[in-house]
């Protein structure tokens, strides 16, 4: 039987892997939005999703947890299907004896302070802790930066080769601190699981440690029957979590990833999972003191954990605001759907799904434009291009509602920010010749063009009120070195008025005019 | 080096084809054209379909312009990621039937493209054009890098004296230039001649340095469209050339057809003052490219057929 659940948990995070992969892929998210979907089932997107969206993904994964321990971590977390293929592809390098796990004892003080440093700080609204530790986001950004550029590179190769059928891909602003933060994780992650297994998911990754807290209390646990168990220490050998103690004949299940290895691999039958929560009255009265000990120090921390996840729950459920604000001055306009900079801060991871999905490529990762708790979060640039009048699809890939999901109606008159005019740089007034390249790309027609004195030229008059900042303007004004028009960040989106509809008279032409 | 003298040749060979396509255009100038042969027809009250198929007719035919084996595009307007309906872009019938017209002339290869303003892929689907023309048997030409375009010189230009032209007008035997009838903020209108401006790949060049005289410039590139026909079904009389809401078009239900680019814009600017005033002199690149010998606006001097279904 566990060889069977083994074989669909493989397959079950080989496909989670492939889809989630493809959702930052070009080719994929171009067609369909349906990948998406599955960024959702993700724990941090789901925990940050449940106060913007439905808490029912996150109750499930923590009833799932409740129930059978970090099945997550096994089956449904990328990075740890990714770590397991590295682990596997370094094995080929290695020998038979090199390949063996061994047990490890717990980095404690480690995991416990990251979790509480990433809970602490999402409590007070910031979400860069989190963001720079969470597994699917840091996979997010493997994804987009290193997965997504290879695939472009591949595609400019076949567009070189087979130039009618495959198209050239732009390249877009490159923002060289995101890719090298991707790669330095890639790298990082590629060491820890070729040399240790899934050291990354038991110390570093909060996650992790906070599905290993919820293990402690599951309804059932792996355990070893020292009855069956010969102590040929197979088990441990293929653990790559290094979590069976042989020689007490015990596994600490808040490592555990729920790989099921050692039940496979045991030739004795002697590992299984045993309904447990019939044993803890059993279990309150301690066999002996050490272990008495072990235990009490164990709940504290759990109870630490859950009191810290719980004040983060209730304190997001009370919509409280954020309670460290950083430098006021902010540049980064925000993409429509984040409602204020404010609110993306708070419910950002910086996964790129919003980057990597943008057919306009306008979407980048910050640097300084929100200030130091926001860099990586996806921020506006319309050097190459502008966003999209009709187009939804960042606030509708964003699995944590940090960009809640607009309709087409509300996303025209979301104003993300307003166009300024500089009339000095203005085209009209420096060369005396026609332009409009502006008011040519308006699509709110905020800016029209009007009589200019009586030189018989049209110069640019711009409606703040009727602006949603697309950027079109400003992306197109060819006034150089400095744009006559540009977009000043909102830093809370606002409504923009409707655009005027100018009707026409009905006009009967019967005639060609000439 | 044999890839550079092929590309060499192939420029050559296209600017020889296109000197040899002038007299042509000599001819449109004086009003002694063989008989059916048009130098302009305007056509008006059917659908775009028939109205193109009455028109072309009467310019004599597509195989005036289009030979067996010839290498086509077909250049329509696909600017903005807009409907059929709100006219922002050619109307996707017209390209399809001029497609399978030229297909049909025995062209070995029809190219339907555009350097759009919104995202490309986008303007694409959305106009209707990409599905329209793939279906009539058109390729699909890709304009939106600069690595499509390729320098040329523009002797005759006043301010634009060279531009980067898409590779596919550059390489072809011919082309048929199909833009829609549209105000302007910038240009007053966007006819014929300013549909150009999506055949060439630095635009905001144009906008800095004297719109106007650039889209007259640009219209002196020695490889001139075959013939011009401007999509005048439905017309953006307002809030051109993007448009808002349905309430910018009118259904004007008219077609022209010209080999003369200025007479072309002439008198589809004509037809449009009925419904919106528009003075010629506004719409000063039409007199530009009178000016530089591109066409003429006089339209009693060319031999002119209209046309009522």
């Amino acid at each position: 039987m566990y060889k069977l659940l083994k074989r669909s948990r493989v397959v079950i995070s080989l496909l989670i892997l492939v889809v989630i992969t493809l959702n930052f892929l070009y080719f994929a998210n171009r067609e369909t939005l349906f990948f998406a979907h599955f960024l959702k089932i993700q724990f941090v997107p789901a925990l940050l999703g449940a106060f913007t969206g439905s808490g029912i993904i996150f109750s499930l994964l923590i009833i799932l947890t409740l129930s059978f321990g970090r099945v997550y971590c096994s089956t449904l977390c990328p990075l740890g299907t990714l770590q397991d293929i590295f682990t596997r592809m370094a094995g080929i390098f290695k020998s038979k004896k090199k390949r063996r796990f061994s047990y490890s004892s717990p980095k404690s003080i480690l995991r416990y302070s990251l979790l509480a440093l990433a809970l602490i700080s999402l409590i007070f609204g910031i979400t860069s802790i989190i963001s720079y530790l969470d597994p699917y986001s840091n996979f997010g950004r493997i994804s987009t930066e290193l997965i997504g550029r290879a695939e472009q590179l591949i595609q400019n190769g076949l567009s070189a080769i087979v130039p009618e059928s495959v198209f050239f891909r732009t390249y877009s602003t490159f923002v060289a601190g995101s890719f090298a933060f991707a790669a330095a994780f890639l790298i990082l992650i590629i060491a820890m699981s070729a040399f240790w297994g899934r050291l990354y998911c038991n110390t570093i990754c909060p996650v992790g440690t906070f599905l290993g807290l919820l293990s402690r209390f599951s309804m059932f646990k792996p355990q070893i029957n020292s009855q069956n168990c010969n102590h040929c220490t197979i088990c441990l050998q293929n653990c790559k979590s290094g979590c069976i103690d042989a020689i007490s004949c015990k596994i600490d299940e808040s490592r555990c990833v729920a790989c099921l290895d050692c039940m496979t691999k045991c030739k004795k039958g002697a590992i299984s999972y045993k309904f447990s929560w019939k044993k803890k009255i059993t279990e309150e009265t301690p066999k002996d003191n050490n272990q008495g000990k072990l235990q009490s120090r164990e709940r504290r921390e759990a109870i630490i954990a859950m009191g810290l996840m719980g004040t983060l729950l209730a304190s997001r459920a009370l919509g409280f605001p954020r309670q460290i604000v950083s430098a006021p001055k902010i540049t980064g306009i925000a993409p429509p759907g984040a409602g204020s900079i404010e609110n993306l801060k708070k419910n950002c991871t910086a996964c790129q799904a919003c980057i990597s999905a943008c057919p306009n490529g306008i979407i980048k990762p910050a640097t300084t434009q929100y200030g130091l708790d926001g860099i990586l979060m996806p921020v506006l640039s319309f050097e190459k291009q502008f966003c999209g009048f009709d187009c939804t699809v960042c606030n509708q890939v964003c699995p944590n509602g940090a960009l809640k999901p607009l309709s087409l109606e509300e996303k025209k008159l979301t104003q993300i920010g307003r166009a300024n005019f500089r009339l000095k740089k203005c085209i009209v007034y420096t060369d005396k010749t026609d332009c409009g390249a502006c008011d040519e790309h308006c699509p709110t027609k905020a800016i029209t063009m009007v009589p200019y004195r009586d030189t018989g030229l049209f110069i640019p008059k711009l409606n703040k009120d009727i602006c949603i900042g697309c950027g079109g303007c400003q992306y197109v004004c060819p006034a150089t070195p400095e744009k006559a028009i540009t977009v000043s960040a909102n830093e809370v989106h606002k409504t923009a008025q409707k655009p005027t509809v100018e009707k026409q008279e009905k006009v009967k032409v019967d005639s060609f005019g000439f | 080096m044999e890839r550079r003298n092929f590309l060499k040749a192939a420029l050559l060979g296209s600017i020889a084809g296109a000197i040899q396509l002038k007299p042509e255009n000599i001819f449109a100038g004086g009003s002694a054209s063989a008989p059916g042969k048009n130098d302009l027809v305007a056509v008006m009250g059917g659908d775009p379909v028939t109205m193109y198929k009455k028109g072309i007719t009467a310019m004599g035919g597509i195989s005036r312009f289009v030979k067996k084996g010839q290498k086509v595009v077909v250049k329509p307007n696909i600017g903005w990621d807009k409907k059929p309906e709100l006219a922002a872009n050619t109307n996707p019938q017209l390209v399809a039937a001029i497609v399978k017209d030229c297909l049909a002339a025995g062209a070995a290869e029809v190219i339907v493209f555009d350097h759009t303003c919104d995202e490309w892929q986008a303007c694409y689907k959305n106009s209707g054009i990409e599905d329209a023309a793939k279906s009539a048997g058109a390729k699909i030409g890709y304009a939106h890098d600069e690595k499509y375009y390729k320098d040329v010189n523009l002797p005759d230009g006043v301010r634009l004296k060279s531009a980067k032209i898409h590779e596919s007008i550059i390489d072809c035997d011919v082309w048929i230039n199909v833009p829609v009838l549209k105000n302007h903020g910038g240009a007053k209108m966007t006819i014929s001649m300013k549909n150009y401006m999506g055949i060439v790949w630095d635009r905001g060049f144009w906008h800095s340095n004297d719109l106007q005289q650039c889209i007259a410039d640009c219209a002196t590139y020695s490889k001139k469209p075959v013939l011009n026909i401007v999509d005048a079904f439905r017309i953006m009389t307002q809030n051109g050339p993007k448009g808002k809401t349905a309430e910018d078009v009118v259904l004007a239900k008219a077609l022209f057809l010209s080999t003369d680019i200025v007479a072309a814009d002439t008198a589809a600017l004509k037809f449009f003052n009925q419904f919106r005033e528009m003075k010629m002199e506004a719409v000063s690149h039409i007199g530009k490219a009178e000016k530089l010998n591109v066409g003429t606006t006089n339209l009693d001097s060319i031999k002119v057929e209209r046309i009522k279904i």
